[in-house]
């Protein structure tokens, strides 16, 4: 039981700071991409390949996923960036089109569609972590991170030029924005600490395959965001922890047959968004109204 | 009422500029300058081309032709954040202010040059925000978001922002339009006191009593063209100017 507690709460951080990471640009920059899981998956291929055929090292896999992730995300960034709102979502699902195709392609580094099995747990400073106790507090520590990371940016003029940037681009740009280079440098933010999210996946699973980084995967990200209140600093928190928690919950409700608890769960998340968007637009911690006009 | 230390110096010249949009000839061969510490006015019926003069000068749009100087700079082909970052700045007709930001944020956002973290001169920024939030008789509206703001006081917004800009030359997109009396009077007090201090300005408006009470030039634009500019009195007078205007092309 404890074991299946800190499985769901280690995958709770990990998705918490996806969340977290696509509600930076999403609700802050007003960037709707439904690329994230594939920033997700670079980090995790990264960190896969370096801990399996270099080091186990915790700091220079994370590190390696967060740069490869960035840097990644600001050149597919550049051209999708002159796009907005609804062209940029299309444009980001074609980049999540793509790097699926590459993650199940490209054998060589991501193993094709059978995935790379035997991912080692990472090492810090000589601790290896085995355990599962101790890779929850890893994760945890790293979701702490993220949000302290995300909150000193989203309070300051970087924070303030995004919103302003998401507000109106026009007249961001009328009192000198520097819009593209702002929007360019927080995808790359978000996709670095999507790359973090990734790193951790790798080595707890110690098993990735594409599975895991479909376009399933961005949508259920945005779900988290948008039901935990877009361009709030916890609502993707509180999103994760309810989509995360969901299945287990349901699992302990007698009446409802096992066989039909992923469709239970389909309908329920669909009803939730509907019922939210009708009722409290502004997600479960943001406000009842989101008007757009001023 | 304009501050005659500066009042020689071309701030913004404009030399034979043209703008088509397919067939359609938005701007046509205008030629201007824009006086440092003057109040132009530019007026003309709907779709005279006159935010599209604002947004050839901001670089929102690039001129078919002509040539817009800065300070004896050419602004083609510059970005229109470069643009504003030289001291250009201007409101929207339709305001786009910040809109789920609180009025303080979208006065500061204004005020900070960079986006970096680390910003110098915080407490001054501070100190200049409450000073505008007073002048705009919007301190006590400080934290709420301009969303929820009355129409009058997104106006004043708008118009905090520009104040907070920092720029030398404000181009105001009908900043009067839909003010109630009292509000009108505020505003008109405002930007006398900004001209005052040396602030060129250049107004889109339709409402003929800002012409009057503030206007030190009066530019008259119809269908893309500079029909005349001079004195407001001598604009306002001219029958073949008030025919076109008001309607009356016969």
């Amino acid at each position: 039981m404890l074991a299946y507690l800190q499985n769901i709460a280690v995958l709770f951080c990990i998705n918490a700071m996806l969340a977290l990471t696509l509600n930076f640009i999403m609700g802050y920059a007003g960037i709707f991409s439904l690329a994230h899981a594939i920033f997700f998956g670079v980090g995790a291929y990264a960190t896969a390949y370096i801990a399996m055929y270099f080091t186990d090292s915790l700091l220079i896999c994370m590190s390696a996923s967060i740069l490869i992730s960035a840097l990644l995300s600001m050149a597919l960034a550049l051209p999708a960036l002159r796009v907005r709102g609804e062209y940029f979502v299309a444009a980001s699902l074609g980049l999540q089109v793509i790097g699926v195709t590459i993650f199940s392609e490209w054998k060589s580094v991501t193993g094709g569609l059978g995935g790379m099995i035997g991912i080692p747990r990472p090492k810090l400073f000589g601790y290896v972590f085995n355990d599962d106790g101790m890779f929850l507090l890893l994760a945890f520590v790293m979701l702490l991170i993220v949000i302290g990371i995300i909150a000193l940016l989203v309070r300051g003029s970087f924070g303030r030029s995004l919103m302003a940037i998401r507000d109106s681009e026009s007249a961001a740009q009328s009192y000198g924005k520097h819009v593209n280079a702002v929007k360019t440098i927080s995808v790359a933010v978000s996709a670095g600490l999507a790359g973090v999210a990734g790193s951790l996946y790798a080595f707890y699973i110690s098993f990735i395959n594409v599975e895991s980084f479909m376009l399933e995967t961005s949508i259920l990200l945005m779900a988290m965001v948008i039901i935990g209140g877009t361009g709030t600093l916890f609502g993707p928190v509180v999103g994760a922890a309810l989509l995360m928690s969901l299945p287990a919950a349901l699992t302990y409700l007698p009446f409802l047959p096992p066989s039909e608890l992923g469709t239970i769960q389909q309908i329920i998340y669909g009803l939730a968004m509907v019922l939210l968007m009708m009722f409290r637009p502004g997600g479960l911690v943001g406000g009842r109204s989101r008007e757009k006009s001023a | 009422m304009t501050s005659a230390a500066t009042q020689n110096e071309i701030l913004l010249q404009i030399r034979n500029l043209n703008k088509n949009f397919g067939g359609l000839k938005a701007i046509q061969d205008v030629s201007m300058d824009l006086p440092a510490g003057v109040i132009t006015t530019l007026v003309g019926p709907n779709g005279a081309g006159k935010t599209t003069l604002f947004n050839l000068i901001t670089g929102h749009l690039i001129p078919t032709s002509g040539t817009v100087h800065w300070l004896g700079k050419p602004l083609k082909g510059i970005e229109p954040w470069k643009i504003a970052r030289m001291g250009i700045a201007r409101t929207f007709q339709d305001l786009r202010l910040f809109s789920h930001m609180t009025v303080e944020e979208n006065i500061m956002t204004v005020m900070e040059r960079s986006s970096w973290l680390w910003q110098g001169g915080r407490t001054e920024a501070e100190k200049r925000v409450s000073e505008i939030l007073e002048e705009t008789q919007l301190a006590y509206k400080r934290n709420e978001r301009a969303v929820d703001l009355a129409y009058a006081e997104r106006k004043f917004l708008s118009l905090a922002r520009i104040m907070a800009s920092q720029a030398k030359l404000w181009l105001l997109d009908e900043p009067a339009s839909g003010l109630d009396p009292r509000s009108f009077e505020r505003f008109v007090t405002l930007l006398r006191n900004y001209a005052a201090r040396g602030i060129t300005i250049c107004i889109i408006e339709h409402n003929l009593d800002i012409v009057i009470k503030l206007s030190d030039r009066v530019a008259f634009l119809d269908q893309g063209k500079l029909l005349a500019q001079g004195s407001s009195q001598d604009i306002l007078k001219d029958p073949h100017l008030a025919a076109i205007y008001f309607g009356d092309r016969s």
